[in-house]
């Protein structure tokens, strides 16, 4: 129901049981940059929204209605938000767990990776090549022969 | 003098305050609570009367100020 009170000026009751205070306020802020908006409390759950055109001339009935169309619509759309709000809870939290990716540098420094916490490798893939596949009876040979090439490398090093 | 009342369920003082401090240089006005409300009391300035501003349309858009940073505010996208 509105009441037109001339000069432009018009007022429109609303019950907050049927229209929430946010979607009251979403209309008055669409409404804000061409009306002077201005809410009262008239009774419990009851609140009066009194609009007044910037602009003379404007037909304030046709205002009004404006005013409920767009309240509905607000009204509407919270609903919609109410009833999807775990919905898109839901998958706001699986897409930051997925941004989240592999742990960092810190992460894996905070951990706690020891002798008795290390994972077990039965198949050998953290063993390197050299350590898998090198014969065991050559060990020796190679090694000094490692250290030849070493000292020779050395003293070539240091002639002039 | 005009008297604007603002119903404390419906604006936020803040904003009330916010809107008053930012007409300040065009009026002054006085603050009250009077039971559920918040009162300002709005005097235009010799200045801005003579700058041909009309003291109701001064209130006016204190008001509507006031209801447009009380409905970012309840939005969450208050800046205080």
């Amino acid at each position: 129901m509105s009441v037109d009170l001339g000069e432009g000026l018009v007022r429109v009751e609303f019950d907050e049981e049927l229209y929430p205070r946010d979607a009251i306020y979403g209309a008055a802020y669409v409404f804000i940059d061409r009306c002077y908006v201005h809410l009262d409390r008239v009774a419990d759950k009851r609140i009066q929204v009194s609009l007044k055109a910037k602009k003379p001339g404007i037909d304030s009935p046709a205002l009004a209605g404006e005013f409920q169309n767009e309240l509905l619509g607000q009204a509407w759309r919270q609903k919609i938000v109410e009833d999807n709000r775990q919905l898109v809870e839901t998958i706001t939290a699986r897409a930051l767990g997925g941004a989240a990716g592999p742990p960092g540098l810190d992460e894996l420094l905070a951990m706690d990776i020891g002798e008795e916490t290390a994972f077990d490798d039965p198949l050998g893939i953290a063993m390197s090549w050299e350590e898998k596949y090198k014969k065991k009876g050559k060990t020796n040979e190679a090694k000094g022969e490692e250290d030849v090439v070493g000292a020779s490398a050395t003293s070539g090093g240091e002639a002039p | 003098m005009i008297e604007l009342r603002f119903h404390q369920e419906l604006y936020d003082g803040f904003a009330i305050d916010e809107a008053v401090k930012t007409y300040a240089s065009y009026a002054s006005t006085e603050l009250e609570r009077d039971g559920g409300n918040y009162v300002v009391k709005v005097t235009a300035t010799p200045e801005s009367l003579a700058s041909g501003i009309d003291e109701r349309t001064l209130c006016f858009e204190l008001s509507n100020y006031a209801l447009g940073l009380t409905i970012e505010r309840a939005r969450g996208g208050g800046t205080g």
